[in-house]
């Protein structure tokens, strides 16, 4: 077993700027001592088992990028929506490439690089940085932290509201040897403003070994509007931990949406924090498991004070021999009265291999709050699919259609086009590939 | 409501809290290998069941107290805690009711529970444990004509080895957990019922248990076994003095239905909470388990409104194809009270069947969480779950929490969970009071509507019961 924790400590980055520097030390200090297999015996890690993070040396960061030309014919294959259609932010293996990115920022937006970030920018930085991210410890936001050589601030200026998205496209590429990606964007968005993220992580075809940490921090100010698209589709060897953590203040409104494809160990930490009176949260999610892949969502939603709504919804289609875990837990603090909260999430499980385990948690402490959460674990409608087949239409195909539509109607709830078929996209595809004749549910 | 009526009924005495002035055996504090040999010498026992205590309380040493439950109390410590009290004169037990100390009669008088057969409710046998033995158990006679066998534990050891060994640890075994392993090593008494085949049992049967003595700990351990094709409905009462230290319940209960057969196991838990500040009260660490084999049903409902902290899971291993388990709840918190209570629901045989109803309220400065597992395994095709778990909350200082855990490993299985969290609306009662009903009725009929799903599974006595008890514990406590 390949102790992650210490051999990272061991092969320390090289120096970098003065503030990286100290933040590194900090995370030394958080990391010191401790094992991956102590997080691993945690209530949090109950249903994802650590291992695969131990069976390689994952402890040293991606060696310099290979052609940006090279690169570039990856992405045209595989990145999110048109290029033209977004603002492109592009990271390989975790550093930024100003090459494949539209490096100018639209009118009253401002992308700083945590490497380059000096004056102003940088006490933003200094004062967000994490502190959304702190109130949920997990020894992982410290290891990001240990690694991070460089990241992006995203500012969108007061009442400035965006003519397109800002596309954030996180590449992998297989490299000699197997290594980390630590990344980091922290997005401000000033009060009255309103943005459109779309963040893609994804790979190229070779086979992976890379293990992504990866923490986006979203500080939404008073009556602020995001739109936050995180769409995983890596290949499947590639590891993935990672987290969202947001902060939202008066009458701030977020609306994200979360689609992954499995691989072999994905993780993804969502917390949403209600810190101001009137705020909305909404959170779609879909993930869609075949073969031996592992894919866990735990997310949270912190109702701090009175008067905000947030409503949840996650939905599954898990076949082969793969295994979704789900924790979805609606904590109303003291005083947030007038609370409305919802969660929901809904698994197919296509094959007697697979595996779902789910826990959605209430924890309320006050008293004038609707609060309510269901989960169920369910097949499809033998009814259903024997109606098709009477219609011509193969089992196989049949079962691909239900499953779709299980999923698909998630995306009535996505507002743009743009968004929605690009989504949309994706999920046929995976359809297509994976419930064929003879699909990986059989 | 003024705030004078809310804190009179707050205020509520808990009835059952006197202390009966009675000459006891009690051990010193203290546990220790030698004091389990007292107790199975005291008792009589085997050596089998000896060493077996033995077993448990080495498991018990290499074991840590569990801590994930949601409560927070300190630290206890075992070598506080006498193990082992009994009324003085009964250590071999009584012979007839003429034997039984008057002063004990009348405790239970005053706590409502009838020995005297003729007094008795109709239709119901009560074995009463206090402290730490079994005192008397009514219409037994009646029942040994249908061929049950209802005794305390300490008198099947003795009368019917066979089944006792057979049975005993085969559901919660000696080192399940914990506070069980405490109790395996350590049980004093309890209650044991056997059905035959095929038997229909004649009456319900009870037990009813008092914690009588200062700085004890009842660890009664309950065995029940239905034979193939047999149906028994069992009742459990429970009371205690009110003192200001914390007292330690951990008992056992295991149930072993056979194919084709039924157990229907109510209980209606009033254990001292603690006063409205939060002192004393019991600590009401129990397992409970069922094993269902095949076509076998089993069902627990439960109304809990007593015990400063309940730690209590009551559960099912659905092991044979067909078999059923039910589990209906209403769990009352108020002042410091703390609950984590639910249940288990493991499906391992085919097309197995599982409910679970839980009502929570939380009022005062309580801790009201439902916290369950429903376990479907590759091989159970056909499971189906449904869960419900509701919470009602009454003032803004209490806290409700539900976790769930849901595992399903089976394409066939359909598992439904659903919970909600609501309080007793302003609406609501101004509407009822509109009608002229005084708040509290009103307050009350909502709150029993709330739990009617579970009432209505209680036994016609027990539901009448329970629904005092709710109105007594609670009523008045919305301003």
């Amino acid at each position: 077993m390949f102790d992650y924790i210490g051999h990272t400590l061991q092969n320390p980055l090289p120096v970098t700027s003065g503030w990286l520097e100290s933040l590194h030390q900090k995370a030394r200090l958080g990391a010191l001592g401790r094992k991956v297999s102590d997080e691993s015996a945690t209530e949090s890690w109950k249903y994802s088992s650590l291992c695969a993070l131990e069976e390689n040396n994952y402890a040293t960061t991606a060696k310099p990028d290979p052609e940006p030309d090279l690169l570039d014919k990856t992405l045209s294959q595989t990145i999110g929506i048109d290029k033209s259609n977004a603002h492109n932010l592009v990271f390989v293996n975790g550093l930024f490439s100003a090459e494949l990115s539209d490096v100018e920022p639209p009118p009253g937006v401002e992308f700083v690089r945590f490497s380059h970030a000096e004056g102003q920018h940088l006490t933003s930085i200094n004062a967000s940085l994490g502190t959304m991210a702190d109130k949920h410890q997990s020894i992982f936001r410290v290891l990001n932290e240990l690694h991070l050589k460089d990241g992006m601030y995203i500012r969108v200026n007061k009442n400035v509201e965006l003519d397109k998205p800002i596309q954030i496209v996180w590449l992998t590429t297989r490299q000699a040897q197997s290594y980390t990606v630590s990344s980091r964007v922290l997005i401000e968005l000033e009060p009255g403003s309103k943005a459109q993220i779309f963040e893609t992580f994804t790979s190229d075809d070779a086979q992976q070994n890379s293990f992504t940490n990866n923490v986006t921090e979203l500080l939404l100010r008073e009556g602020a509007y995001l739109q936050h698209f995180r769409v995983h589709q890596e290949q499947e060897d590639a590891l993935h931990i990672g987290a969202v953590h947001a902060d939202l203040y008066e009458n701030a409104t977020l609306k994200s949406f979360h689609l992954a494809l499995g691989g072999a160990l994905k993780r993804v930490d969502v917390a949403v924090n209600l810190l101001g009176e009137g705020a909305d949260s909404e959170q779609f999610g879909a993930y869609l498991l075949c073969n031996d892949q592992h894919m866990d969502y735990h997310t949270s939603t912190e109702h701090f004070v009175p008067n905000c709504t947030s409503n949840e919804v996650f939905r599954g289609v898990v076949g082969g021999r793969s295994k979704a875990v789900f924790n979805g837990r609606i904590h109303i603090h003291p005083g947030a009265q007038k609370t409305l909260a919802r969660l929901s999430n809904k698994n197919l499980l296509t094959s007697d291999t697979a595996e779902v385990d789910t826990k959605p948690e209430l924890e309320i402490y006050a008293d004038d709050v609707q609060c309510a959460h269901g989960a169920t674990v369910a097949q499809l409608d033998e009814l259903a699919i024997h109606y098709l087949q009477t219609r011509g239409i193969s089992r196989a195909k049949a079962k691909a259609l239900l499953s779709y539509g299980f999923v698909a109607m998630l995306l009535e709830q996505v507002p743009e086009p743009v968004f929605a078929e690009h989504i949309t996209a994706i999920i046929n595809h995976y359809f297509q590939r994976h419930y064929s004749e003879e699909g990986c549910d059989e | 409501m003024s705030k004078q009526a809310l804190n009179h009924i707050i205020n509520n005495e808990y009835a059952a809290g006197f202390v009966t002035d009675i000459e006891s055996d009690t051990l010193p504090a203290g546990l220790d290998e030698d004091v389990i040999a007292f107790i199975s010498a005291k008792k009589d026992e085997p050596e089998w069941l000896l060493q077996w205590r033995i077993n448990a309380y080495r498991e018990w040493l290499k074991m840590a107290a569990p801590d994930w439950a949601h409560v927070n109390f300190p630290k206890i410590d075992f070598d506080a805690i006498s193990y082992y009290s009994s009324p003085k004169g009964m250590s071999d037990g009584p012979k007839s009711l003429e034997e039984v100390d008057p002063e004990l009669l009348a405790t239970y008088a005053k706590l409502g529970i009838p020995l005297h057969e003729q007094e008795a409710l109709a239709g119901v046998a009560v074995d009463a444990v206090f402290d730490s033995v079994s005192i008397a158990t009514t219409f037994r006679s009646k029942l040994a004509e249908a061929g049950v066998i209802f005794c305390s534990i300490s008198e099947a050891v003795k009368q019917y080895p066979e089944l006792v060994k057979k049975y005993l640890g085969t559901v919660v075994s000696q080192a399940d957990n914990f506070y069980a392993a405490l109790n395996s090593a350590v049980f004093s008494d309890g209650t044991f019922v056997y059905i035959p085949k095929d038997v229909r049992c004649p009456m319900e049967l009870s037990t009813y248990f008092r914690i009588n003595e200062a700085k004890t700990g009842q660890f009664e351990r309950t065995l029940i076994i239905a034979d193939e094709g047999s149906y028994v409905s069992y009742l459990e009462g429970c009371t205690a003095p009110m003192r200001d230290e914390n007292q330690l319940h951990a008992a056992v209960v295991e149930l072993v239905a056979l194919n084709d057969s039924e157990i229907k196991y109510s209980t209606v838990q009033n254990w001292y909470p603690g006063d409205a500040a939060g002192k004393g009260g019991i600590y009401n660490f129990v397992t409970k388990r069922g094993l269902a084999h095949k076509n076998a049903h089993i069902s627990w409902t439960q109304v809990e409104t007593g015990s400063a902290i309940t730690w209590k899971y009551p559960s099912v291993i659905l092991l044979g194809d067909n078999s059923i388990g039910e589990f209906y709840s209403v769990a009352l918190t108020n002042n410091y009270q703390q609950a984590d209570t639910g249940s288990k629901m493991i499906h391992i045989g085919k097309n197995t069947k599982s409910t679970i109803i839980s009502k929570g309220i939380s009022a005062g400065k309580s801790s009201n969480a439902y916290r369950g597992l429903v376990k479907v395994i590759p091989r159970a095709s056909g499971a189906r779950n449904y869960t419900q778990c509701d919470s009602l909350l009454i003032g803004d200082t209490c806290a409700a929490h539900t976790f769930p855990y849901i595992e399903s490993s089976n394409s066939t299985a359909v598992i439904e969970h659903e919970a909600t969290t609501s309080k007793v609306s302003d609406e609501q009662l101004y509407l009822c009071q509109q009608r002229g009903l005084a708040a509290e009725k009103a307050v009350s009929m909502i709150v029993n509507g709330f739990c009617k799903e579970v009432f209505k599974e209680l036994p016609m006595e027990f539901a009448v019961e329970a629904g005092k008890l709710l109105e007594v514990s609670l009523e008045g406590s919305v301003g």
